[in-house]
């Protein structure tokens, strides 16, 4: 047999495996729809500071949480009410399109036998992909905050910002905790992404394991507000949604951080051992 | 295709270690710490010397008392929950003790926040809903007498929890015969061995079951309270630490200006109603207590009935019995307006809320209504006297009924 | 199932080692009741070009999931390149490349990106000449101009080159095909073609499947036919030629006493007479499709010459006499022969025979 020997033993190259992470990074951030999600995000805080620069009066505060001033009188609290406005809708639908999609999107395309026959173990392809989900949860807090600062720094004074403690922060001070309020919030959303992840596994149908995330977070969301369910709420992922005051205490309470964290840890773990028995045995039959 | 079965057990196992780490967990207190044994006495003496301890701490207070819910959303003044609001529900607080002049207290709602700084001479009280500061400054020389009886009385306008070591301080005082005092066993408190102090009434015609002062084995700071009811397993009251650290605070955090914006009352504070209060408070431990109930000797209730915290020695309850079941009895009132009717801020409520509240916190029984908790009742007789204490109501009864001595 | 499956191959367990680049025993798939698969055992050998045959629905494409790992089997067992599947995919896989069930891309990306992406996928495979690759696959199959454009501008054609192209990224040792030249024009098919015939040159054992019996035909050495979810037959083309019984045939348009004749020479004649015109309608198609026409359809063409004519046929078992004797039988009877022959049925005739249906010859 002319077979080359180089080529009949098992290949002797091992990469880390980072090379598939990076190229998912690609994949996600070549399709238009990414830019569309992210540039939806952008735009409700700069659509709160232009609705509120043109309105002379009324509320100021642009549906923000309480202990937010008046954007009028600080244009860095753009951010933060942008981030908190889409806390309970706008981010979780964002995150429910691109976590629904991560295994049904591939199998829709027919991409997914192709990556498996790479061939790209299927607990590899999973974490790669609730880490690009993860990434997403990031990118698109960050979005709103960065899109939120620069709009208020346009429209409005910028200047020391008070907490909810009753303490005045500088600036510099204050982008420090508008990041750690980005990641805040991106952590809260990891929960949903696993749960995403798991039910994408479920189907070939992405729009499907979308609209069943999506929903999923409104569920969870209705019952953390009932209070007949007391018991449960501490289970939910969105328990610790709205934790992010935390943050804006001085000193700095990072109780609620650890406790959602650890939440969401729980998520992952949850529906990551989910989504691995799911996909493990399923038959890639598109 | 067993293989294939096997790919499904992490999703079996996974979410059952998950979901018993997370029930288990935070059950497990940790082994109770072996100490060298003490006595009640020289527990209480650590405590003593436990003044001037500086630390930063969590505290959580969790009440049980049975009550119906009500709305207790902070900040929403048009109810007058501000007392309702510690009784009901749990609370975040956080702690930083620096010196004996500087303290300041955090409770941490949703969104908001109200603090205590007490920083030297001066004297802050911020509400970040509404942004409102009330700044008082402090009289010469007072500074030490709030700190021994720590806070206490002298947050004008401050509902909030205080620390164990300040109910803790409480208690003591009020120890007298009807008590009995043991250290109960050791257990771990934030991460820190206590010595467990038991204060256990001798009367059993009290609802209150015992107390329990869980007292750093180091510092002697108590670390947490926890009042038991009787027929329950876990306390109706619990205030403790979560986490302590007894590092001195920044000292920045005492500092306190309020924020560009924000509403600032200066209230002037009148020394000599001061010492009343503090003499009034340190001699007879009576009705002006921390809005929890905490101390068996008294109805938290009463701080805020109307003629009693304003009019002093005047208007001053009648007392059957002493001790743990005693019944505090105020004389007839003119509309029987329920102690409800004024908030802690003293936003006065309208008359239908108060009676919708009212209908909603008491039942019917013989010869009045009763609020009834795990561990106060509250009888208003039909002629509009109202009779309190840490007792069943067939005790108020026989009290409104002229059987107990005064 | 595979217990007996192992006795019956212990005998020879070195023999089989290393000369099968794929093997399959007792390979068998059901999803609820329908079972796609049966007790499939499946011999290719290394460096051979193994036609996988049978019509659209036999169960190919859920073979070459099982092989692949994609889905996994109900029961049997498979050994690719002698390690156990799916157990070994990850030392396995990257040494196959592979086409399944049409080729599949992110539309969004380009030809080469796509490529790309499905290499990072793995492992085994070198970051530092994966562009290098990426370029050499498109080359090979002819899209280099196309490598910028997007995939979702490409035709069916060019998706069908990409996929080939995806599969040739790495050196393999075997490269499994479903249906490689669908959706390509005569000189598409005619380019994969050749394409297969220079994998095979290297050394590259290739596993196509296909419903087209000519495309097999033409460049396959082994060839197995599916049916209906069961293997029928397998082997080398040359011995599935051969494996067929010899048949007479006899154009003559006396139908009858031919068949008389043969009935008394102890054979069996076949119930249908088909006038000649049926057998040359049934193939011009194929001809046509595929720019070489085959012997059968040549043999066709011939016998039209008659339309009167009808061929009687008959299975022409060892018992049988020689040729030559029934011929002479059938003249001295009186029959008026026009055209007499005998031959291996043509593989189409198998086929029909061994799967009870026709292929789409011309699709």
């Amino acid at each position: 047999m002319p077979s080359d020997p180089s080529r009949a033993s098992a290949p002797a190259i091992r990469t880390s495996g980072l090379g598939l992470f990076a190229s998912e990074v690609r994949v996600l951030f070549a399709r238009r729809r990414t830019w569309a999600l992210l540039a939806a995000l952008a735009a409700v805080p700069v659509l709160i500071a232009i609705a509120i620069r043109l309105s002379s009066d009324g509320d100021a505060r642009g549906g923000g949480p309480p202990f937010l001033g008046s954007i009028t009188q600080n244009g860095l609290f753009v951010a933060l009410t942008g981030l908190a406005v889409s806390i309970p809708l706008f981010l979780p639908l964002t995150i429910g399109v691109v976590a629904g999609d991560t295994i049904a999107g591939e199998a829709n395309l027919g991409t997914l036998r192709y990556l498996l026959v790479a061939p790209v173990a299927r607990v590899r392809l999973l974490i790669v992909k609730f880490a690009v989900a993860a990434l997403f949860c990031f990118a698109a807090t960050l979005t709103i905050v960065l899109a939120g600062t620069a709009i208020g720094a346009a429209l409005f004074p910028v200047g020391p910002v008070p907490l909810l403690s009753g303490d005045t922060i500088g600036v510099g001070e204050y982008a420090l905790r508008a990041l750690l309020l980005a990641a805040y919030v991106a952590v809260s959303l990891l929960g949903l992404s696993a749960v995403g992840l798991f039910i994408s596994t479920l189907t070939t149908v992405p729009v499907g394991a979308m609209a069943a995330t999506i929903v999923l977070a409104a569920v969870s969301q209705i019952l953390g507000a009932l209070p007949q369910l007391e018991w449960l709420h501490p289970w939910l992922f969105s328990h610790h949604w709205f934790g992010f005051a935390d943050l804006m205490r001085q000193p700095i309470s990072f109780g609620t951080f650890g406790d959602n964290a650890l939440l969401q840890l729980g998520y992952i773990a949850v529906f990551g051992a989910l989504a691995y028995g799911r996909f493990a045995t399923k038959d890639i039959l598109s | 295709m067993s293989s294939k079965w096997m790919r499904w057990l992490p999703a079996a196992i996974v979410p059952a270690v998950v979901v018993t780490a997370a029930v288990a967990i935070p059950a497990t207190a940790g082994a109770a710490p072996t100490l060298p044994e003490k006595s009640a006495d020289e527990v209480l003496a650590m405590i003593a010397d436990s003044t001037g301890v500086a630390f930063s701490g969590t505290l959580e207070q969790r009440s049980d008392l049975g009550l119906p819910d009500i709305p207790t959303t902070p900040g929403s003044s048009e109810l007058p929950t501000g007392a309702l609001e510690f009784l009901t529900g749990s609370h975040t607080v956080r702690a930083f003790v620096g010196d004996s002049s500087s303290v300041r207290l955090q409770v941490l709602d949703d969104m908001a926040e109200r603090d205590v700084i007490i920083n030297g001479d001066e004297l802050w009280l911020y509400d970040s809903d509404p942004n409102e500061a009330v700044h008082v400054t402090l009289p010469e020389g007072t500074t030490a007498a709030i700190d021994a009886h720590a806070g206490g009385d002298a947050y004008p306008g401050y509902t909030g929890p205080r620390t164990p070591a300040e109910v803790a301080t409480r208690l003591i005082e009020a120890i007298d015969p009807s008590t009995s005092v043991s250290v109960a066993t050791t257990a771990l408190v934030a991460g820190r061995s206590v010595y467990q102090l038991s204060l256990d009434p001798k009367s059993s015609e009290t609802l209150v079951d015992g107390v329990t002062l869980s007292v750093d084995s180091e510092t002697g700071l108590p670390l947490r309270v926890e009042v038991t009811a009787v027929g329950q397993d876990d306390p109706a009251v619990s205030l403790g630490f979560s986490a302590i650290d007894f590092s001195a605070p920044d000292a920045s955090l005492f500092d306190f200006s309020p924020p560009a914006g924000a509403t600032v009352t200066e209230k002037p504070i009148d020394p000599e109603a001061l010492e009343r209060r503090l003499s009034k408070h340190s001699a007879a431990h009576g009705a002006l207590d921390a809005p929890h109930p905490t101390d068996p000797n008294e109805d938290h209730l009463a701080k805020h009935l109307p003629g009693v915290d304003a009019a002093g020695a005047e208007g001053a309850p009648a007392v059957y019995g002493s001790g743990w079941d005693a019944v505090v009895a105020l004389p007839a009132m003119p509309d029987a307006a329920f102690p409800m009717g004024t908030d802690a801020g003293g936003t006065p409520a309208s008359a239908a809320e108060t009676a919708q509240l009212l209908e909603q916190l008491t039942t019917d029984v013989e010869g009045g209504r009763v609020l009834s908790t795990a561990l106060v009742t509250v009888l208003i007789t039909d002629d509009g006297r109202i009779f309190a204490g840490a007792v069943p109501v067939e005790r108020l009864q026989a009290a409104a009924a002229g059987a107990l001595e005064r | 199932m595979p217990a007996p499956a192992a006795s019956a191959h212990a005998d020879e367990p070195k023999a089989a080692a290393g000369t099968l680049a794929i093997e399959t025993r007792g390979l068998t798939k059901s999803f609820g009741h329908a079972t796609v698969v049966r007790d499939l055992s499946l011999a290719v050998p290394r460096g051979s070009v193994f036609g996988f045959l049978g019509p659209n629905g036999s169960g190919k494409t859920t073979t070459i999931r099982m092989l692949l790992g994609l889905a996994s089997p109900s029961g049997g067992d498979i050994r690719m390149l002698d390690a156990p599947m799916p157990d070994a995919g990850r030392s396995v896989l990257p040494r196959v490349g592979a086409l399944v069930e049409g080729p599949a891309f992110y539309p969004f990306l380009s030809g080469r990106a796509n490529l790309l992406r499905f290499d990072s996928g793995d492992r085994h495979a070198d970051p530092a000449t994966r562009s290098r690759r990426v370029d050499a696959a498109l080359d090979r199959v002819g899209l280099t101009a196309a490598a910028g454009k997007k995939a979702h501008a490409y035709s069916l054609g060019m998706k069908q080159r990409l996929g080939i192209a995806n599969a040739l990224l790495t050196p393999r040792d075997l490269l499994i095909l479903d249906e490689p030249s669908n959706g390509l024009d005569p000189q598409g098919t005619r380019e994969v073609r050749g394409l297969i015939r220079s994998f095979a040159d290297e050394g590259t054992t290739v596993f196509v499947s296909s419903h087209l019996l000519a495309e097999v035909e033409q460049m396959c050495t082994h060839i197995a036919v599916m049916s209906a979810g069961n293997l029928v037959t397998q082997g080398t083309l040359d011995e599935l030629r051969a494996s067929g019984s010899m048949r007479v045939r006899v154009h003559t348009p006396d139908p009858g006493e031919a068949r008389a004749v043969l009935s008394r020479l102890g054979l069996s004649p076949d119930a249908d007479e088909r006038p000649d015109a049926a057998v040359a309608v049934a193939r011009p198609a194929a001809a046509s499709a595929t720019a070489v026409a085959y012997p059968g359809a040549a043999s066709a063409a011939v016998a039209s010459a008659s339309h009167r004519d009808t061929v009687v046929t008959a299975d022409l078992p060892a018992t049988a006499p020689p040729p030559e004797d029934i011929s002479r039988a059938l003249v001295t009877a009186g029959v008026r022969v026009r055209g007499f022959s005998v031959d291996g049925a043509s593989l189409e005739e198998r086929f029909v025979a061994l799967t009870g249906e026709g292929f789409d010859v011309a699709q």
